[in-house]
């Protein structure tokens, strides 16, 4: 296909109304066309002017209230850095005050000799300055690597809890050719909740990512972008689209480091259909 | 029309938002959720799973916030992709022929907006009513096919009994038709 025949079919990928096979193509040739990717970026603005169309509806109060418990329930399993904030709260070192009208009382010996001890004493203040950025910068590390370990005690509490609650299923992804040593375990609540275990990846290349795939006969959803860490070991936390839900098959392929909303990218695990 | 402040504002935001700002996140959605909430009813035709869209898509939006690119297309264009997407998926998940041969009695007569309750969206409404309307029947049939009932190109052909060739044709025209028309009658629909 040329690329004035993928032209003419964005106006229907903009309407999701392509068949599987041409919405594929497109796809493929939309990873490098920047002309047809800002194109399809209006055809999707005209495609929205649509929902205008639907009459407006208000929903039920309890709504907005559902939405905001949940995202509550989840900043509070997040435990946004308010440890870490005590930690690396104000630390300023009192500073001595210079003695003042020194030389008035005691003639130009005292001088003298006031110079001297003010020169001593901007000797200590920079020495105190110097100590007190050094610590400054210690607390800052110390802070962030407790944010981090709490961040990582929060993930094995959520893997702990959702390992152990009743309704939560397991998925094991198998390696492909690209990572004969990989393997990964997918486990995903009743809510959708899904959590990624992945070992074994290599490395990605710079720009890269790895992204997660929920598959669906033959309807392939963007998961999240996530990059394995220098032992290959990877962890990835996602909301499943309700669709995926009931009969999953999950994949993992490199992508552009910002995720795609297709795969384009060759398939690195791959659990069973 | 909707007025330029009103449209930076709702950028900032949803930069908020990805910042983990939840009072944002709840202006956002005082903004979007009767425009969002009837598209939602219309597609899945049932309030309640509509509400349960709505709350996945605003917890996408919580989620995912920092993927919005405005250089890629207005706030409006983005939260409406999201939820139409979420809506579709859920639509042929259900795949309800209840509500298959509920649509083919409702496609005789589509509705357009009655008189909006969101004042900043009424003109926009007005616009996209008038250039609906507009269209040969055979383009907007296909057009409101595909967006509310998600259906495929091939489904509407099997749908109208009409070749696929013509489906696909009456489509890209009537999008063309629908993008021109809106396009001349104003600068914020972001093409």
């Amino acid at each position: 296909m040329v690329h004035e025949e993928y032209k003419e079919m964005l106006s229907a990928h903009a309407l999701a109304a392509l068949d599987h096979e041409a919405e594929q193509a497109l796809n493929q040739h939309l990873s490098h066309c920047a002309t047809c990717r800002e194109e399809l970026d209006q055809w999707n603005a005209a495609a929205a002017t649509l929902a205008l169309a639907a009459s407006t509806a208000e929903p039920s109060p309890k709504v907005g209230e559902r939405i905001l418990d949940q995202i509550r329930a989840e900043a509070q399993n997040a435990q946004p850095d308010s440890a870490a904030k005590v930690v690396a709260g104000p630390h300023v070192l009192p500073f001595k005050q210079p003695p003042r009208n020194v030389w008035q009382s005691i003639g130009s010996l005292g001088a003298i000799a006031a110079a001297v001890i003010f020169a001593a004493l901007l000797v200590s203040l920079i020495i105190l300055w110097k100590q007190n950025r050094e610590a400054h910068a210690e607390l800052t590390k110390l802070s962030n690597e407790t944010k981090s370990l709490q961040e990582d005690l929060a993930r094995k509490d959520r893997a702990f809890q959702m390992l152990t609650a009743p309704g939560t299923r397991m998925a094991e992804l198998s390696a492909t050719n690209m990572a004969p040593g990989a393997s990964a375990k997918l486990a995903f609540d009743k809510n959708g909740h899904a959590m990624l275990m992945a070992k074994g990846l290599p490395a990605a290349p710079s720009g890269k990512a790895y992204q997660l795939w929920y598959i669906v006969g033959n309807k392939q959803m963007p998961g999240k972008v996530f990059t394995p860490d220098s032992t290959g070991n990877g962890v990835l936390e996602d909301q499943m689209p309700a669709v995926a839900m009931n009969s999953p098959v999950f994949a993992i392929t490199l992508e552009p480091a910002g995720g795609m909303p297709s795969p384009t990218g060759a398939t690195y695990l791959h659990s069973a259909s | 029309m909707q007025p330029e402040q009103a449209q930076t504002t709702d950028v900032e935001l949803l930069h908020a938002v990805a910042h983990g700002d939840e009072h944002a996140l709840a202006h956002i959605y005082d903004r979007y959720r009767v425009v969002l909430f009837g598209l939602l009813v219309r597609i899945l035709n049932s309030r309640e799973e509509a509400e349960d869209v709505l709350q996945e898509v605003f917890l996408q939006v919580w989620r995912r916030a920092a993927d919005f690119d405005e250089k890629r297309g207005r706030p409006f264009t983005w939260l409406v992709t999201l939820a139409r997407s979420r809506a579709i998926d859920r639509l042929r998940a259900l795949a309800s022929r209840e509500r298959l041969a509920q649509a083919g009695a409702r496609e005789e007569s589509e509705q357009i907006s009655d008189a909006a309750s969101d004042a900043i969206r009424a003109e926009q409404r007005d616009l996209v009513t008038n250039a609906l309307a507009q269209l040969p029947d055979e383009q907007k049939r296909a057009l409101m096919l595909a967006y509310f009932d998600g259906l495929t190109q091939s489904e509407i052909a099997t749908r109208l009994g009409a070749p696929l060739g013509t489906v696909k044709t009456r489509m890209r025209a009537g999008m063309t038709k629908l993008r021109e028309l809106l396009a001349n009658k104003s600068e914020n629909f972001g093409f």
